[in-house]
């Protein structure tokens, strides 16, 4: 995945993207790491389709993002940070439906959602069960598993473990790391979890005012900041950029 | 797109959309079986209410006379009068007094005095005088009124019988062979209803005219739902967060929006027919309460008008609403538009009770043919009284509308407005 000088602007007024570029290896995962509001999401959503870049280029796979936004995401699975659950479906319901969505029928359909619960780890009787009768570590595992049932090439993922006690996280930490060994695919995260990014990122890129102020794998991060742990990094390369 | 492949994506989006509209019991409740049992409930209570009203009515009678006129040979007294109306008060269930002074109708208790005046026998036979019988109403009571309707027919009937034999006892004293009727109303008029090819129609083509009326009306109540249902389809799916996930699958906007909007013209068809179910059984109850032959009258090809006509009238509502939905923040001020557009409609469709629509100059009806509202109406309005084909017309108007704008507004939809209208 390739993207090439993205900018973003809201309403003629907010520059909230202001030429970012990176590149994600096949089978990498890229960390996308910032403090609120520096265009984290905004670059997610352009990445995904849902939002048009103001300039700049995205290709996924060699497809253009801009022009084909509906194409390009039978290939991106995307977990949003606040996205949610649909309370009057169970959980099986959900598998189902996501995985339609992507086209799938017959036994394809069948497998993807068999691959779904596993994904989930979810107990075939809370499956049954309503979703909003799900805690929050359910909900969240459940659209992960949503997300990357159906294999994508590229996962895009918001937050994954937002809101979730340790046991949940290392729960979903370990799912991500056995999906990408299994299907080769490449994820984006994005995440405030330095623990996290450290855990799981071959590469991290830290972005800061709409613009990437560092990207390299967390090994080299900590020894450019001279830092003990990425958390330490992120901090002094967040206050440099701001004093830029 | 392939239509094959947005029909397979459409129907995934309905069925989600419907197992999550059938699992919601309040708005199914309130979608169903209140316009089932509203009209039929507001029948009941008012009916049952208007039976337990207590009126109490006095009867004060100052004349206390019989008199005889020994030309006419024609006795009246004014005690048969005054048993009369006590009789019928109390067959009625009406509560009465009789008193000897009219100051009875000081007492805040009194709600209506009816009052025979000192002479009313002796006027009541005379050929040169009219009896009269006073009532005095307390302002601001309805019930009073239908006693006063039943004293107005207690009175009529002795007028009536007066007068016939007054006349015959004339005829009888001037040696003349007359007929009562020529009489007393030389020149009457006759009416007969014709369908617009002329021939006479019956009570039940009546009867259909008027149901037909309230069928209109009924469409005010199946917009409203429909209507909240699309709102919360597509601002609600946001809020709860669930909007985000749904547009990064590979499924136009337009088909997400199109699938939402089919939901709830669904969901406004049904409370339709649930409407239109509510209109027979208040007519049902009606006809069973008055003994009249109404529900074997009602029309089912009526009814499948009114269902088709409804349909589209809501297709057309969410259809005008739409663009400033998926523009909108918040569902409060989404509601706000929405109640706009409903508002005209339910202002259009009230006035359909007393206007007829077809009936008007082309210089007025011209202008309002923009209103898709207006076609609703006439569409209902021209069928029952047999012009079948502009009644296809007018639907056919409102769902050519309909789609165009349907198709306008999704064709300039995007996901960055959905996720992020202001």
């Amino acid at each position: 995945m390739v993207v090439e000088d993205l900018h973003k602007i809201y309403d003629n007024k907010v520059h909230a993207v202001r030429g970012i570029s990176f590149i994600v290896r096949k089978g990498e995962i890229f960390g996308l790491i910032g403090p609120n509001g520096a265009g984290k999401s905004s670059t997610l959503r352009m990445i995904v389709g849902l939002i048009r870049p103001t300039r700049g280029r995205i290709k996924v796979m060699g497809i253009d993002v801009v022009r084909h936004p509906v194409e390009i995401k039978k290939y991106i699975g995307y977990l949003p940070e606040e996205a949610d659950v649909y309370d009057r479906l169970t959980g099986l319901e959900h598998l189902r439906f996501y995985a339609m969505l992507r086209g799938l029928v017959g036994s394809e359909l069948e497998k993807t959602i068999e691959y779904g619960i596993k994904l989930s780890g979810l107990e075939q009787s809370a499956l049954k069960r309503r979703a909003s009768e799900y805690s929050k570590g359910m909900k969240r595992r459940l659209l992960l598993a949503s997300v990357l049932m159906t294999r994508p090439r590229l996962a895009i993922l918001d937050e994954p473990t937002s809101g979730l006690d340790v046991y949940a996280s290392v729960n979903v930490r370990k799912m991500i790391k056995e999906y990408v060994g299994e299907t080769g695919a490449s994820i984006i995260l994005s995440s405030h979890n330095m623990l996290e990014v450290e855990y799981l990122c071959d590469r991290v890129a830290f972005i800061a005012h709409g613009r990437i102020v560092v990207e390299a794998d967390p090994d080299r991060i900590k020894q450019m900041y001279n830092a003990v742990n990425l958390e330490e990094a992120f901090v002094k390369a967040v206050k440099e950029a701001d004093r830029m | 797109m392939k239509p094959g492949k947005i029909m397979a994506e459409m129907k995934v989006l309905l069925w989600k959309e419907l197992t999550d509209l059938k699992r919601d019991k309040k708005t199914l409740f309130t979608s169903i079986l209140l316009p089932l049992l509203m009209l039929p409930l507001m029948g009941f209570i008012g009916f049952a209410l208007a039976q337990e009203q207590i009126i109490n009515v006095a009867v004060v009678d100052l004349d206390h006379a019989t008199a005889h006129n020994r030309l006419l040979n024609i006795t009246f007294s004014s005690g048969w009068l005054l048993g009369n109306i006590t009789y019928y008060l109390a067959k009625y269930g009406y509560n009465y007094t009789v008193s000897n002074s009219t100051s009875i109708i000081k007492n805040p208790s009194i709600d209506l005095m009816i009052v025979i005046p000192r002479g009313f026998a002796e006027n009541a036979t005379s050929l040169t005088h009219v009896a009269r019988i006073e009532i005095y109403r307390k302002a601001g009571l309805q019930t009073t009124g239908r006693v006063e309707g039943l004293i107005y027919s207690i009175v009529n009937w002795f007028s009536d019988q007066l007068s016939k034999e007054k006349i015959m006892a004339l005829a009888r004293l001037a040696g003349v062979n007359a007929t009562i009727e020529a009489l007393r109303n030389p020149i009457i008029y006759t009416t007969t209803i014709v369908s617009i090819s002329g021939s006479p129609v019956n009570t039940a083509f009546q009867i259909r005219v008027t149901i037909s009326r309230f069928l209109v009306l009924a469409l005010s109540f199946v917009v409203t739902p429909a209507a909240s249902y699309v709102i919360d389809g597509i601002i609600g799916e946001r809020e709860r967060k669930t909007m985000e996930l749904l547009l990064s699958h590979p499924v136009k906007p337009s088909t997400i929006i199109n699938a939402k909007v089919i939901a709830a013209t669904i969901l406004g068809l049904i409370t339709a027919i649930a409407d239109a179910f509510g209109l027979l059984i208040y007519i049902s109850l009606s006809a069973i309460t008055y003994g009249s032959q109404a529900p074997f009258l009602v029309d089912p090809w009526l009814l499948l008008v009114h269902s088709i006509t409804a349909f589209f009238t809501i297709l057309v509502t969410v259809a005008i609403s739409l663009p400033f939905i998926t523009r909108t923040k918040g569902i409060r001020s989404a509601s706000n538009i929405m109640s706009i557009v409903t508002m005209m409609a339910v202002v259009f469709f009230f006035t359909a009770l007393f206007v007829d629509y077809m009936r008007l100059p082309t210089y007025i009806l011209a202008p309002l043919y923009v209103i898709p509202y207006v076609h609703s109406i006439l569409a209902i309005q021209t069928y029952v009284i047999g012009y079948s084909f502009q009644a296809f017309l007018h639907i056919l108007f409102l769902a050519i509308t309909s789609t165009a704008i349907l198709y306008l507004t999704t064709k300039t939809l995007n996901t960055e407005k959905l996720l992020m209208s202001k």
